[in-house]
């Protein structure tokens, strides 16, 4: 099998997987029992949530612990958007995030908030100039995805920032971190806001975090017992959440020396594909090096993943009745965003594998590519 | 007093000389889709299932979905067939139950009994208002039907029915050969297909690489919500895509899907009589698309001898989609997998095909080995309504 879909999940690390069992099997306490065995459990909690504020320079209290980074996003914009909707009702997001945050914008909009979408230049760097012009006063909230999931194009949280917050500091600013975690450096203290998953860094599925600044209040959407979790009801997934810890500490480290090791393979496959006619790379300035996107003019990218699934190699495409919003959003081309295949990268992947990758996507593309042209 | 359920045949009992065939088949569909939970008896005129106390809901639920059931009982059945026993019987069902007003049936199948149906039904009518109070007799808006039948060897009482599907027992008119895709029509044809006693078996044509793995799972729900009614179905996957590629290179693209649906139809028949099914049925509704127009029709058609059966041909797209959602298979096809596939539809599709053009057309490429090739490798998967595919994990 030759897995080049990492930036859609990645398999779970033996480590994290390991965690997980013995958690389960180990710390059965309720974290709401103040008995031996919830108290035990509730000190691997506390432990825990320390050790990752540790990693990242947060509070514990800063960590909200969620099923997924689609319900992290969904906290940070509806419990945003609820909480300040006295102060303003206009929130901005960028052409270049993931679905679940369109969907989110949909509901709000639905409900009386109103949506602006920031421009962003040719490389898929946000249009500074045009952020500051549309935050107006009655801005609440700036949603910009550090690392957009189809390209790749990465944002300076910083410099966002900066601009939201001077041209109105009452301005929240969110940040979906999913694809950007263990991939490239965060400093959490450039947002007030910003979702993570573990399953995206070979960690379990089912746990993410949602960061919250201490200093900002955001309205709960659900109401229990939340006094373990900063807001959030039920109880928390102890085994999911020691086992993202151990895959969170092991996706911050080493993180120049694996992405210089991607990007090596990142150019190998650029170097061979930009030679392909009727294959454009999808690639700018900003993109890292782990997500590689590129358009076909003469083949639909469907047939062609389906092709490579034969041979038990796995990418990511664009339905056939879709378009890349991300790649519509750089190049501002339909057709190039219509037959779109993501090819995402890990430390984990092999010179090896993607030789065999390259040869066998040249002999599929060619089959495919002869039908049409023949 | 036992709890049974029994069911009333409907168009069967007009079979005469093949009733016996009809009620065999009929008992051996229940058996295989209750399994071991159940005894079977029948007669000429009713089939008995006795369960256990608690699995009636269970039998009663699956019992719906059998096609030659006309209706569904659940009655009490009492060996001592004297009068004051089958009084005191109903008073006591009847105890349980919250109505207001009632009427008395009787049939007496026994014409032996002592007593006439029409005294009968007098005497325990009296005998219910002068036991249970506060309640009339109503013969033409009952809220309760007290139904009792004096049989030979019992009597039965009951008063509640469910409405069976009708139609004849799956296989008792033979095997047929559905063409399903992952559309909205083809499920309802074979659904139609099997309510009239045909067995299915379904083929589906896949593309690899232009159609996705999806659109087969998508193809194998559909079947496994067909195998509800069909006891068990067995679906062909036959590997389109070198003959599609033939076509696609060879053809003038107007007459793509023309060609490509006598394909279809060619080797459908030669999985038909190698399977000894009598027809091909398919989903082919009169004008819907340009490969559904008469004439085209008529063109692709021609290429197989055996009859083709189109279930839903004179029915509107709204009251197929209608019978769609009535077997829940509506929600599956709408799942939006096959779109791959659309490179190989033309913009402008031929309407008026000419046979003489497609024969033409054809001989351009070498189909009869093609199809020999791709009838070889098809793979028959056997899809039950119970799914095993994870079997170890669920």
């Amino acid at each position: 099998m030759i897995y080049l879909d990492y930036a859609a999940t990645t398999p779970i690390s033996l480590d994290a997987l390991d965690t997980y069992a013995r958690v389960s099997k180990e710390y059965i306490g309720s974290l709401f029992s103040n008995n031996g065995l919830g108290l035990k459990a509730k000190e691997l909690l506390n432990n825990t949530t320390k050790e990752i504020s540790n990693m990242f320079s947060i509070m514990e209290n800063e960590i909200i612990y969620t099923s997924s980074g689609t319900e992290a996003n969904n906290m940070a914009l509806i419990g945003g958007a609820l909480a300040n909707h006295k102060k303003g009702k206009h929130i901005i997001v960028s052409k270049l995030e993931h679905p679940s945050i369109y969907v989110i914008c949909d509901y709000l909009e639905s409900i009386g908030f109103e949506i602006s979408y920031v421009n962003n230049d040719k490389d898929g760097l946000i249009v500074f100039d045009d952020l500051k012009k549309i935050i107006r006063e009655d801005t609440i909230l700036v949603s910009i995805s550090a690392v957009n999931y189809e390209t790749g194009v990465r944002q300076p949280l910083k410099m966002l920032r900066q601009i939201i917050k001077k041209e109105n500091p009452n301005t929240l600013f969110h940040s979906d971190l999913t694809e950007a975690i263990g991939k490239t450096t965060i400093n959490f203290r450039d947002i007030d806001l910003g979702s993570v998953s573990a399953h995206k860094i070979y960690g379990p599925k089912g746990i993410g975090f949602l960061y919250k600044n201490s200093q900002i209040k955001i309205t709960p959407l659900m109401y229990g017992d939340n006094k373990n979790n900063n807001g959030r009801p039920g109880m928390p997934a102890l085994p999911l959440i020691v086992s993202m810890k151990d895959a969170l500490k092991n996706a911050i480290k080493d993180l120049d020396k694996r992405e210089r090791y991607v990007s090596l393979l990142n150019e190998r496959i650029i170097s061979k594909l930009e030679k392909i006619e009727g294959i454009k790379i999808n690639k700018t300035k900003y993109s890292i090096p782990h997500i590689l996107s590129i358009s076909f003019s003469n083949i639909i990218a469907a047939s062609l993943s389906n092709a490579l699934s034969e041979h038990e190699v796995y990418v990511n495409t664009t339905n056939p009745n879709e378009i890349s919003n991300g790649v519509m959003a750089i190049y501002n081309d339909l057709e190039r965003s219509k037959s779109c295949m993501r090819i995402s990268l890990s430390h984990l992947t092999t010179v090896l594998e993607i030789n065999r990758f390259l040869e066998i996507f040249e002999v599929e593309y060619n089959k495919l590519k002869n039908l049409i042209g023949g | 007093m036992q709890k049974v359920i029994f069911l009333k045949y409907g168009e069967l009992s007009t079979k005469k000389d093949n009733r016996n065939f009809f009620l065999k088949v009929l008992h051996d569909n229940i058996e295989k889709t209750l399994k071991n939970d159940v005894n079977i008896t029948y007669d000429y005129g009713r089939m008995f299932i006795s369960t256990k106390e608690g699995n009636f809901d269970n039998v009663i639920g699956k019992l719906k979905n059998i096609f030659g059931i006309h209706e569904i009982v659940v009655a009490y059945k009492i060996i001592e067939k004297d009068l004051d026993n089958i009084k005191e019987n109903i008073i006591k069902l009847l105890n349980n139950k919250d109505f207001k007003t009632f009427k008395v049936e009787v049939k007496r199948s026994d014409k032996s009994y002592p007593i006439d149906g029409m005294t009968l039904r007098k005497v325990l009518g009296a005998h219910i208002l002068k036991n249970i109070p506060d309640k009339k007799v109503d013969v033409n808006n009952p809220e309760v039907i007290v139904n009792v039948e004096i049989r030979l060897k019992e009597v039965l009482i009951y008063f509640d029915n469910f409405k069976g599907l009708g139609g004849y027992p799956v296989s008792t008119l033979g095997k047929g050969i559905l063409m399903l895709s992952g559309g909205i029509d083809s499920p309802v044809a074979g659904y139609l297909a099997i309510k009239r006693g045909v067995k299915i078996e379904a083929v589906y044509f896949e593309s690899p690489p232009h159609t996705s793995e999806a659109a087969l799972n998508k193809v194998k729900e559909l079947a496994k919500k067909l195998a509800l009614y069909n006891i068990d179905i067995k679906l062909h996957v036959i590997n389109f895509t070198e003959i599609q590629e033939a076509i696609y290179k060879n053809i003038p693209h107007e007459y793509l899907i023309t060609i490509m649906r006598r394909m279809f139809y060619r080797i459908s028949a030669i999985i038909a009589s190698r399977r000894g099914a009598k027809v091909i049925i398919n989903g082919e509704s009169i004008g819907q698309v340009a490969s559904q127009t008469l004439t085209s029709m008529n063109v692709i058609n021609e290429v197989v001898k055996i009859p083709v059966i189109r279930p839903v041909a004179c029915f509107d797209k709204l009251e197929i989609i209608e019978l769609a959602k009535k077997i829940d298979t509506y929600d599956i096809s709408i799942l939006p997998y096959e779109d791959c596939c659309t490179i190989f539809v033309p913009d402008h599709p031929v309407i008026n095909p000419s046979k003489e053009k497609c024969q033409e057309y054809e001989n351009l490429i070498d189909y009869d080995s093609l199809i020999y090739e791709a009838v070889k490798n098809e793979r028959v998967i056997t899809i039950t309504s119970e799914d095993e595919t994870f079997k170890d994990l669920l």
